[in-house]
């Protein structure tokens, strides 16, 4: 790599890692060892095809595209039996409202499959709008909107439809 | 980044919660951002290794002292997740300071050209080179220096022959020494075509711990592109061992940051390379005879087959993950399969400049990522002259190779109902 594309890609990767790592951990549900793994694969891939990426307008969106493909890419690698939801116990019958809101909202995105998880952070975390979502995704519009309704559907069963209240602890 | 509103106030809410959740993970930058350039060098290095033909050029990354590491079958699987931070216990060693041990161990004559990189610089392999006049001519003489996982597959091609249809040399020799390190000597060639005299001798100390010492010695003042000088390279075997055993280059390793490591990674893992041949083998048509089998890198295998009019090197490479290769121009134009494997097939004079050379590749991304190229010459190996017009298998029986689900899981299994997956992980 010529020297000025190195630091550009250094430049980028010091800038980034930190988000892409907290994506990272929204979307393995705070499996933070796999949220490191994640990250480094994309950095890893960013700078083989850096001299295409500094080229595009916006490698921040692209990284984390790539960032979610590779979560995915590493989901659908894994057995059929080693599911998400499988990720935490059962917390029923446990006070809610005494547990920490990053965990409560963690163990519910724990229990999303693994797609409507990708769509949840790139939606509400990446701020991305459907079209962009299903883009990332190679998905069509139609099935992002349909699991974006899904996982909102369960997060309100798992959260409370008050969800807001706890953040404030 | 734009903000979309929602419609809905609990979405409103859930970004805010995301955002509130995501700013409690610290990341530790200076890991994440070492070791993915780690793994982007390691991928970038696998990438040039895996071009059809990789064997040879695997041969050249090898003389280079650049890291080509992959997990062996003995491997340690643990992930890059658990890859340490940039430390060391023993005091750093400056470029110059290797400079100087190289010039003592060489001890006499006239020094020129000189460059190195040090374990204290920014990361990259350390090494020193120079130019050495022993009075019979200039020669270029380089250590490079490096960590290895002990026991992987990238500490044990250093202790193996290459492979002598690829990479052609006049002896190699394997020995162990007495504190249960591996020296291998080598007295090769710069163009594996040997278009040009220039001659590179190199010896590879491999020890138990995992510490790579290259020395190497041309024939020239500079690698490629120099006339020759004299007509071998200034030290003999006795010669060369004696500069890449000394105790200094192995101190010198020890310094060299952990981080700069690779760790073998679960998903880059490829099947033994004889299973590749075996497979290979087996999926040949029928009425071709294999008169020899080799490859000597994980992914990769070839055959040399002759159906009674001559024969012809087949030789493929199978890689996981390399489905971002899709993005690339080598992809252009690709036909998509009814599973969704892209294919492009390729006829060219293959890549050694030998005159008549016909080479005909199937390259195929699967939908997994799974990459199988196979290739097919007129000639039983790439630096050969041809012996029949075609390859021995057409293009047709290249695909069906390429395409068998004998390589890897097909959509079906990926996506089949089989596992019962199919609705609930699809968009």
């Amino acid at each position: 790599m010529r020297q000025v594309l190195a630091d550009q890609y250094a430049e980028f990767a010091a800038a980034r890692a930190g988000h892409l790592y907290r994506s990272a951990c929204l979307l393995t549900a705070g499996d933070t060892h796999l949220a490191e793994d994640l990250v480094q694969e994309t950095l890893g891939r960013l700078y083989i095809a850096w001299q295409r990426v500094s080229r595009v307008g916006n490698p921040a969106g692209y990284a984390q595209t790539v960032l979610t493909r590779t979560f995915l890419a590493h989901q659908r690698r894994r057995s059929s039996t080693e599911r998400a939801t499988d990720t935490f116990p059962d917390r029923a019958g446990t006070d809610q409202r005494d547990v920490p809101l990053r965990l409560t909202l963690l163990e519910a995105l724990a229990r999303l499959p693994a797609k409507d998880r990708a769509v949840v952070v790139l939606r509400y975390w990446e701020d991305r709008s459907i079209e962009e979502t299903a883009d990332a995704l190679h998905a069509s519009s139609a099935a992002v909107r349909t699991r974006c309704t899904r996982a909102l559907g369960r997060l309100r069963e798992l959260l409370g439809e008050d969800l807001g209240e706890y953040a404030r602890y | 980044m734009p903000v979309h509103q929602h419609s809905d106030p609990f979405e409103d809410r859930l970004a805010a919660g995301l955002r509130d959740a995501g700013q409690t993970f610290d990341p530790d930058l200076h890991t994440l951002t070492t070791a993915g350039l780690v793994r982007g060098r390691r991928l970038r290095l696998r990438r040039r290794a895996a071009v059809v033909g990789g064997a040879a050029s695997l041969a050249l990354v090898g003389v280079g002292g650049a890291l080509l590491l992959g997990g062996g079958p003995d491997a340690d699987r643990s992930s890059v997740a658990s890859t340490p931070s940039a430390r060391t216990t023993a005091a750093p060693v400056s470029g110059e300071e290797l400079i100087s041990t190289l010039k003592k161990r060489l001890g006499y004559g006239k020094f020129s050209q000189e460059s190195a990189h040090g374990t204290t610089d920014k990361p990259g392999p350390a090494y020193a080179q120079l130019v050495w006049d022993d009075g019979d001519g200039g020669s270029v003489v380089s250590i490079n220096l490096e960590k290895v996982e002990p026991g992987s597959e990238g500490a044990r091609q250093w202790t193996q022959c290459p492979d002598k249809a690829f990479t052609p040399y006049d002896s190699c020799k394997i020995s162990r020494l007495h504190n249960g390190a591996v020296l291998r000597i080598l007295q090769g060639y710069e163009y594996p075509d040997k278009r040009e005299p220039t001659k590179v001798w190199t010896a590879d100390l491999i020890t138990p711990k995992g510490q790579h010492v290259t020395a190497s010695e041309w024939n020239a003042e500079a690698e490629k592109g120099s006339p020759v000088t004299r007509s071998e390279p200034p030290l003999d075997s006795a010669g060369l061992k004696k500069l890449v055993t000394a105790p200094a280059w192995l101190t010198a390793v020890d310094a060299i940051p952990d981080a700069e490591v690779p760790s073998p990674t679960p998903e880059e893992t490829t099947a033994p390379t004889t299973d590749i041949r075996k497979t290979l083998v087996d999926l040949l048509p029928s009425g071709l005879t294999p008169v020899s089998r080799g490859g000597e890198e994980s992914g990769y295998g070839y055959v040399v087959v002759d159906d009674g009019k001559g024969s012809s090197l087949v030789e493929i490479n199978v890689q996981p993950n390399m489905g971002d290769l899709l993005g690339d121009g080598i992809f252009e134009g690709a036909e998509q399969q009814a599973d969704g494997t892209m294919l492009v097939t390729r006829e060219d004079a293959g890549d050694k400049d030998v005159p008549g050379t016909v080479r005909w590749t199937v390259d195929t991304v699967r939908i997994n990522g799974l990459r199988v190229a196979i290739s097919a010459y007129n000639s039983g190996g790439p630096h050969d002259a041809p012996g029949r017009d075609k390859p021995a298998l057409t293009l047709e029986q290249l695909k069906k190779i390429a395409l068998s689900s004998a390589w890897g899981p097909s959509r079906e299994d990926l996506y089949g109902q089989k596992n019962g997956q199919k609705n609930s992980d699809q968009g």
